[in-house]
């Protein structure tokens, strides 16, 4: 498909043809308030290194009603279970950064496959064309490239923006992609050179990252029973922020509320980290301590998704668990400690 | 102005001694984090582990987190509020006087990465720090000097107890502390309706993710099950509707009474920014101006809200 490109004097137009009978989502302020927000067309920041949450939330809500019932004997049903249906709408958003787009297909795999689709997931995640912008600044938490993405990464994009001189790129990556960007004022350029240009320079700029090819080698059992995972443990506070920020930790927790007029059963972001999300019913806990928790995270994010999901890391280095998580637990140092011989590891 | 090299040898110096003498057999202290502007807890056990333990701008988690239970000697380096945490713990009965012992680092206040952020807007890709009362952030194209003073945490900037006064050592000389809190903030919204004060607390926690960085960074929470992930009954829901996130918040600010010792590692985990201390600093007022108490201040004063005193105010009961 060829480039598009948009001149800097028509990106308000730009933006106006993207939110035409859609809700437009952009990112909105920044540093560590960058959201994605419906602002209107003329308030696109271009300048941020990413939002402060993934996007996930904009297709699996931290918490959301699946289904309600009332308790009205003289109204239909009552007593009993309702879908609620999904309310998503015809949606643009603009401006997700390729790791987090790469996490969402790697979600989508988890919510959409050949086993069974998830109907909340599915209806927001089709209406919604999803823009990147291409990262030429990494951060120092930065590691897009190390885990097999990059920051002009397509996976997950309908179509892949990127900073020109003079104005803004476009790379259309799907047929959906393409045919929003001609209903655009953006005009066919040649800038095929340009973004590999780019491309190289950016991640030039996140340094070499480590080779987990150990990893994916390493058999699973040697890996889970590391003798270094006590250690690698012993800082983390066991707390939630790691998963809640991450752009592909999609476990949740289901819940039934209830009323005087009735009940709702909603959905909510869980996390392994957590005591809870494991305990049974009997009171056993097969992950009683925070060793077990904590192994489970990374050993999904880097071992379990890539043997599911035909080698594709469950981490995509957006590295916001880096940022966030109170004592710098590194996945990037763990990853190592994974990647070294068992002899090696236990420190 | 001391240098962070030179706090940095003498922690380390003790720490190696303490290792070597069995005085201890883990030292808390710690380490450089991976990412500008962060500190990570380190644990050291053996003497060439020591190398990596630093003193930091950003060593504003509270360690003595890590002590409740905590079997075997333990040496821990401690800011003046840590230590007070450490102290009440013993007081607490969560570990050992005989077990513990305190490396006392005279602080002059940690740094809100927030207020650094809102100083210099450009992308921060390194820090420099050399000594404890200024560091410089650099990015493209710059590179700017900021003062401590200017960027110290909320609960840095009223802190009377600087200096770890009960720590077994101190490394280097001790700090003034600043002038305490006044809590002229709480006593004013202590004296709004109650509608006001729900209002205000509401839009406190109103970006809540309920992820318990909070609970899980206070030093004070070291229940074995917190009451919110109880689940027979169940208390409260898990959503982040706005009642049963106050009620966690509210709930854990009444646990915490009389106990607090504004270390801010609730505020400092805290992913959103939630000023946690509010609901703190509500109880400790109230604490204070009923039993004149402070938690962590000697070894052998007892909780108030573990003490029963025939002379203590029971006019609630008729």
């Amino acid at each position: 498909m060829p480039e598009y490109l948009v001149k800097e004097s028509g990106l308000k137009e730009f933006f106006q043809s993207l939110a035409n009978g859609r809700h437009l989502l952009t990112p909105q302020g920044t540093g560590d308030k960058c959201k994605l927000e419906e602002a209107g067309p003329d308030k696109v920041n271009l300048d941020y290194s990413n939002t402060h949450m993934s996007p996930k939330s904009a297709f699996f809500p931290q918490s959301e009603n699946l289904m309600a019932f009332h308790n009205k004997s003289d109204k239909p049903n009552p007593f009993v279970y309702q879908d609620l249906g999904d309310k998503a709408q015809p949606t643009v958003i603009f401006g997700i950064r390729p790791c987090d787009a790469r996490g969402l297909s790697i979600s989508n795999r988890v919510f959409q496959n050949d086993r069974f689709t998830d109907p909340y997931w599915k209806g927001k995640y089709e209406q919604t064309i999803k823009i990147g912008l291409a990262c030429a600044s990494p951060s120092p938490q930065c590691f897009c490239a190390a885990m097999g993405g990059s920051p002009y990464g397509e996976l997950g994009l309908d179509v892949l923006a990127f900073k020109v001189e003079g104005g803004l790129g476009l790379k259309p990556v799907t047929a959906q992609g393409e045919e929003l960007i001609k209903q655009t004022n953006a005009a066919q350029e040649d800038l095929a050179q340009e973004i590999k240009k780019q491309e190289a320079k950016a991640i030039e700029a996140q340094g070499v990252g480590t080779d987990l090819k150990p990893i994916d080698d390493k058999d699973l059992m040697e890996l889970f029973q590391d003798p270094h995972w006590t250690a690698t443990a012993e800082n983390c506070l066991n707390c939630g922020v790691c998963t809640f920020f991450c752009p592909t930790c999609h476990c949740f927790d289901i819940q039934d509320e209830q009323s005087e007029q009735g009940g709702i059963r909603m959905r909510n972001w869980d996390t392994c980290m957590s005591w809870l999300f494991t305990v049974h019913g009997t009171g056993h806990n097969p992950r009683p301590s925070k060793t077990e928790r904590v192994r489970q995270r990374f050993m999904h994010k880097l071992k379990y998704i890539p043997l599911k999901q035909d080698g594709i890391r469950g981490c995509t280095g957006c590295g916001r668990c880096v940022v966030m998580c109170p004592v710098n637990i590194d996945i990037r140092e763990v990853a190592l400690k994974m990647c070294q011989p068992p002899a090696q590891s236990q420190a | 102005m001391p240098a962070l090299s030179d706090i940095n040898s003498k922690i380390r110096e003790s720490a190696r001694k303490l290792l070597a003498d069995g005085r201890a057999e883990v030292v808390i202290g710690y380490r450089q984090g991976t990412v500008p502007m962060t500190t990570s807890p380190m644990f050291a056990r053996k003497p060439a582990e020591c190398d990596q333990l630093i003193w930091s701008n950003f060593a504003r988690i509270n360690l003595a987190n890590y002590l409740p239970g905590r079997p075997g000697k333990v040496a821990l380096v401690a800011k003046g509020c840590d230590a007070r945490s450490a102290v009440g713990q013993v007081t607490e009965n969560q570990i050992l006087k005989d077990n513990l012992y305190i490396i006392g680092v005279p602080c002059t206040g940690m740094i809100d990465t927030n207020l650094v952020l809102a100083k210099e807007t450009r992308p921060i890709k390194e820090l420099v720090e050399t000594t404890d009362e200024a560091i410089t952030v650099k990015g493209e194209g710059f590179s700017t000097e900021i003062n401590k003073a200017d960027v110290l945490r909320r609960n840095c900037q009223t802190c009377a107890n600087r200096t770890p006064k009960l720590a077994d050592e101190l490394i280097g000389p001790e700090t003034p502390g600043a002038n305490p809190d006044d809590f002229a903030d709480i006593k004013a919204l202590l004296n709004k309706t109650p509608d006001e004060r729900m209002a205000y607390f509401k839009d406190l926690i109103k970006d809540c993710l309920r992820c318990y960085a909070c609970r899980n960074a206070c030093p004070l929470c070291y229940c074995p099950i917190c009451f919110v992930d109880e689940t027979r009954p169940q208390w409260l829901g898990k959503s982040t509707d706005p009642m049963d996130t106050l009620t966690f918040h509210i709930l854990r600010g009444l646990h915490c009474s009389g106990r607090c010792t504004s270390c801010g590692a609730c505020e400092t985990a805290c992913p959103v920014n939630i000023k946690v201390r509010e609901f703190n600093r509500v109880t400790e007022l109230t604490v204070q101006n009923n039993w004149h108490y402070e938690a962590g201040q000697s070894w052998d004063q007892k909780p108030p809200l573990t003490m029963f005193q025939t002379d203590d105010q029971a006019d609630f009961i008729k």
